[in-house]
């Protein structure tokens, strides 16, 4: 059952008074499922997080509809949903602990003797139990990022927005990241989230969504992309008395050589599907897209 | 009206946490001890001068405080992108404006019984006892910066806030001179004088209707009703604007 169904979403901004307006979405569409960690996908530019925006009402889309298990986004549904924004700003003079009972209560998720307990328990899931009494103001950019994802779960939603939560941190922020989207996902919870950085993206998320230019350019399963998407094949035969082995770009071209091979007495030893890359399959969509 | 609460207490944690709101306490805190070394200066009206002067200091910084943090109240949770992660969480768009005017209100109320308190301690060690109207002329000062309050807040939601200052600085003198202005329309009727006054009169606050320190230069009696309909037009004006503020951000794009 999708979570989240996006529908022919459309936004333009117009720079300044009499500036020129820029179509940011153009017609999107995509379903987030539920129980899946789905990577948006996109370059810098694409329009991922004005679509964060769109969805969530904190921009006004100009055409199109957002369904949030399955109504519009309501209270009801809002209580629901936890979200990160991309390069989060806090308020810099409350405390960690401040800041957390300040969204709990926000979604009147919790009674304070229960509260007390969840945060504790968050703080040390994103390992900031050490700064928890500090105003944020003190924070690195790293911790503010683990503290935001705190915040975004404080009222245990049952799906995740998180915009480019991995931008800007150094590999031992991105890994502790990934890790927590992966304990959110281990807890039933679905994760949507947006990113540019495409060897997270593989080894995190299961389903996939490919923007360029506002539009969707794929959605899916990530392995069966990687897989399917005309990856080569390599053969490795017998024949001869020689092992041989070639790489044949199709599955047509792979039936003639075989036929070939075996009407000759060859063997044949192993048909393996090269894995291609996210990067390579993003590169090819991206360059589909933009002749079509 | 809780989740209006926790914004408003959080809003006001928020801001007396804030470095800018000492240095305006302590210009003002200034302000009225050199009311005290002026009044020293005067051979007779010591009381007089230390009160005028004690009472324009927490009006100034009540006005600025309102006009300088309203500006910014709502641009600064935009600008800082912190509106994002409150405007997700399951409460209005109106409640959100209803949370940061209260917090506000509620930090301008604390700052002027603050520096009411200290004035009043400086009459006391002046051995003059503090009159009623004392209380009466701050509850105006009151009233007037929920006005400004509601104006900046107001005019925030289609302005920058260097704009938002400017205009309200304009405002707020054009409140307080439109009986000059009836005035002067009065007395040349045949000009444009008398239309832009009308404008003015129907059209912005009277911020002299708020402004009660005349109780004491001319030592007049309080007149309860008036005090209170004057109050109430104080208030009538800063629920309006904050209306019309929550009205026009209910549809407003926060990136």
């Amino acid at each position: 059952m999708p979570l989240l169904t996006v529908e022919r979403l459309k936004k333009s901004y117009r720079r300044g008074l009499f500036g020129q307006t820029t179509t940011v979405l153009n017609d999107l569409n995509f379903t987030v499922q539920s129980g899946s960690i789905t990577g948006f996908l996109g370059a810098n530019g694409a329009g991922k997080t004005t679509t964060m925006r769109c969805i969530l009402d904190l921009d006004f889309a100009d055409e199109g509809e957002v369904r949030f298990f399955g109504s519009k986004l309501d209270l009801a549904a809002k209580a629901k949903i936890g979200f990160l924004p991309e390069h989060p700003y806090f308020y810099r003079h409350l405390s960690g602990v401040e800041f957390l009972e300040f969204y709990a209560n926000l979604s009147r998720a919790w009674k304070p003797g229960v509260l007390r307990d969840r945060i504790q328990y968050l703080l040390k899931r994103v390992d900031l139990e050490f700064a928890q009494h500090r105003q944020l103001a003190s924070y690195s950019k790293g911790m503010l990022q683990k503290i935001g994802v705190a915040q975004a779960l404080i009222h245990e939603p049952e799906l995740v927005i998180l915009d480019e939560p991995m931008s800007g941190l150094d590999p031992d922020g991105r890994f502790a990241i990934s890790e927590i989207i992966r304990d959110i996902s281990k807890g039933g919870q679905t994760v949507f989230f947006s990113t540019h950085l495409l060897h997270d993206t593989e080894k995190i998320c299961n389903e996939l969504v490919m923007i360029r230019a506002g539009k969707q350019v794929f959605q899916g399963r990530i392995d069966l992309l990687l897989r399917a998407d005309n990856a080569p094949f390599e053969l490795l035969w017998h024949g001869g008395g020689q092992a041989k082995t070639e790489v044949l770009p199709s599955e047509a071209e792979l039936q003639v050589r075989l036929s070939k091979i075996l009407s000759e007495g060859g063997a044949i030893v192993e048909i393996r599907r090269a894995k291609v890359s996210l990067e390579e399959v993003f590169v090819r969509l991206a360059m589909r897209e933009s002749e079509t | 009206m809780r989740v209006i609460w926790i914004l408003a207490k959080t809003t006001f944690k928020e801001v007396i946490r804030d470095r800018i709101l000492y240095a305006l306490l302590l210009f003002a805190l200034m302000l009225i001890g050199l009311s005290l070394a002026l009044g020293q200066l005067s051979f007779a009206e010591q009381e007089r001068i230390t009160f005028n002067f004690g009472l324009s200091a927490i009006h100034l910084a009540s006005v600025v405080l309102s006009i300088f943090i309203g500006s910014t109240l709502v641009f600064k949770e935009i600008d800082k992108r912190t509106i994002l992660t409150i405007l997700v969480r399951p409460l209005t768009r109106t409640q959100f404006v209803l949370g940061k005017a209260l917090g506000l209100t509620l930090l301008i109320l604390t700052m002027i019984l603050g520096l009411s308190s200290v004035l009043a301690l400086v009459l006391w060690g002046l051995g003059v006892k503090i009159p009623l109207v004392y209380v009466v002329i701050l509850l105006g000062l009151f009233g007037e910066s929920l006005v400004l309050l509601g104006l900046t807040l107001l005019l925030a939601m289609v302005l920058r806030p260097i704009l938002v200052v400017c205009v309200t600085g304009g405002l707020f003198l054009i409140g307080h001179w439109q009986g000059s202005l009836n005035y002067f329309a009065e007395k040349d009727p045949a000009g444009a004088l008398p239309y832009i006054a009308a404008i003015t009169r129907y059209g912005l606050p009277n911020l002299e209707r708020l402004n009660w320190k005349d109780l004491v230069l001319y030592q007049q009696d309080i007149v309860w009703f008036d005090k209170i309909s004057d109050l109430g037009y104080g208030v009538a004006w800063a629920l309006f604007c904050v209306s019309v503020a929550a009205l026009l951000f209910k549809r407003k794009d926060v990136s």
